[in-house]
């Protein structure tokens, strides 16, 4: 199996265009309502860097932008994902297994600098299901993500932003939760675009 | 009331970081973007880069500490804001030594993530990183224990013994051994009869009567847990020394001290408090063994002080003792070089 990068990126940009205002309306729940911003801007940036011919991977670009340009505290903790992605795309050979490892070693990398556990409604309750569920296939990987980011919307914020808010932020899922199902349903979209996909937003 | 001279236009941390490397450019050297400050100089034998940062406001941590035998590097933030994760990432790459970098991070949500993500990168690098977290803050203690004590006053210290250590030549691990070590062995209490003005208004940023005190006030302007009505000086130092010696874990009999002015208080003032927090551990049975006084950790122009304490061994005595040549702080014991 091939894996385009580049379309990766361009589909997840996408994603983030056509849901930029839902992002925002639930970072206003329960942050300061820029995630939808950061989001979309740092995808933005990212296209037109790779555009550029940076010499970098669609990830490298990706994880670079984030890390250095996005601003807010989830920008650069998604950068550190796109980047261990990036790096691991780039030595394995089979596509599923790489980006599962990069996948896992960014939510290491996440756990150890944002402290956050599965259940404390942040970006980690739909990533670390969704590198439990990839080895089977990035479709299983989108299911998880997807499923992650919806049980989000039970869940009482105990670190990040929406901890300040308590159960005002309940009901609805978390944004950053959200932002990683959007990527791994661009990746299945790419990598395997007869499998049955769950929407996301 | 009125406003702070600080140039009209924006952010008053990049014109003031440019007056700092001109002052001390013998010592220090200064990168823009992002915007990081690098020591000029370094002890032969040390293989591990120190590097430590934070908002700015706390003038003169951390830069004013940079140079042979204290940090090799430093990432200013904004006023009270941390650093981006990239001036973090800069500053460690110019700092790294072949054994590594320690950061030296105050315990605050927005310095630990940006700290953290700047680890992150760094070992993607390659680099080995030890961070060692300052929080010694009695005040917050119990209030917030989800984020844990702040980090305060007693980050000098850190700096210091961790420098001397650097420059005998420790590891990465006996490094973070040691500052966690030393972090633990701290304790600080702040109070302040005015808080610091606003640089949008020129207004203080809390107010306080005449016969109030902010009793176990924050660095950035967080106000304490509580107001209480002002004692005499002496009862006050009296009360700040009996908290934070019932709170100092370990039972040695030496300490160091750090009589801290927070950006208002007279060099006149300190030392008399000093002259006090010396008495008072005498009669509680506690040598100081060592000791700074003056405005080292201040919240811009905040009237009040702290006072730090760390129980310390003998063994961190050479290292506290070790030379340093640095913009805010130079020791030069001949007898005491380890």
């Amino acid at each position: 199996m091939t894996f385009d990068q580049e379309a990766v990126l361009r589909a997840y940009a996408t994603a983030a265009e056509h849901g930029h205002a839902r992002l925002t309306a639930l970072d206003q729940r329960s942050g300061d309502g820029d995630f939808g911003d950061n989001l979309r801007g740092g995808l933005r940036e990212a296209v037109a860097r790779f555009d550029a011919g940076s010499g970098e991977t669609a990830f490298g670009a990706l994880g670079a932008v984030f890390l250095d340009e996005v601003g807010g505290t989830s920008g650069p903790l998604l950068g550190l994902l796109f980047t261990e992605i990036g790096h691991a795309l780039a030595a394995g050979d089979d596509p599923v297994a790489a980006f599962g490892a990069g996948a896992r070693a960014g939510l290491d990398a996440i756990q150890r600098v944002g402290e956050a556990q599965v259940g404390d409604r942040t970006l980690v309750d739909a990533l670390a299901p969704a590198v439990e569920a990839l080895p089977g296939g990035f479709a299983a990987g989108a299911r998880a993500a997807a499923e992650g980011a919806r049980q989000t919307a039970e869940l009482r914020a105990r670190m990040g932003r929406a901890s300040y808010v308590g159960d005002r932020a309940m009901g609805e899922p978390d944004p950053g939760a959200v932002g990683i199902a959007l990527l791994f349903r661009a990746a299945a979209e790419v990598a395997e675009p007869d499998a049955e996909l769950p929407t996301v937003l | 009331m009125s406003l702070p001279f600080h140039p009209h236009d924006g952010d008053p941390v990049p014109p003031a970081l440019r007056g700092f490397a001109r002052a001390h450019a013998d010592l220090v050297e200064l990168h823009e973007s992002p915007a990081h400050l690098v020591a000029r100089h370094r002890h032969p034998d040390r293989r591990v880069g120190l590097v430590s940062g934070g908002g700015s406001g706390h003038e003169p941590l951390h830069g004013g500490f940079l140079g042979r035998g204290m940090l090799d590097a430093v990432a200013p933030g904004k006023v009270f804001a941390s650093p981006h994760n990239r001036q973090v990432l800069e500053a460690s790459r110019a700092a790294a030594g072949p054994g590594g970098v320690v950061h030296v991070v105050k315990n605050y949500t927005g310095d630990r993530i940006n700290f953290g993500i700047a680890a992150e990168r760094l070992r993607m690098d390659g680099v080995e990183v030890r961070r060692v977290l300052v929080d010694d803050d009695l005040a917050t203690e119990s209030a917030e224990t989800a984020t844990g004590r702040r980090g305060t006053g007693a980050t000098v210290v850190v700096e210091k013994i961790l420098g001397g250590a650097a420059d005998a030549g420790l590891g990465l691990d006996e490094l973070a051994e040691l500052g966690s070590a030393v972090a633990g062995a701290s304790r600080s209490l702040a109070v302040a009869s005015r808080a610091q003005t606003s640089m949008h208004t020129g207004e203080p940023s809390f107010d306080l009567r005449p016969d109030e005190l902010e009793y176990g006030v924050g660095i950035h302007g967080e106000r304490a847990q509580r107001s209480i009505t002002r004692p005499a000086t002496e009862e006050l130092v009296e009360q700040m020394l009996g908290e934070l010696v019932d709170a100092l874990p370990g039972d040695g009999d030496q300490v160091i001290t750090v009589v801290n002015g927070l950006g208002g208080a007279t060099l006149l003032e300190l030392y008399g408090l000093h002259e006090l927090v010396a008495e008072g551990l005498e009669r509680r049975g506690l040598a100081t063994a060592g000791q700074l006084v003056g405005t080292l950790v201040p919240a811009l122009d905040m009237t009040g002080f702290s006072i730090s304490l760390t129980r310390t061994p003998a063994a961190w005595l050479p290292w506290w003792n070790a030379p340093a040549t640095t913009p805010a702080l130079t020791i030069d014991r001949q007898e005491a070089t380890p």
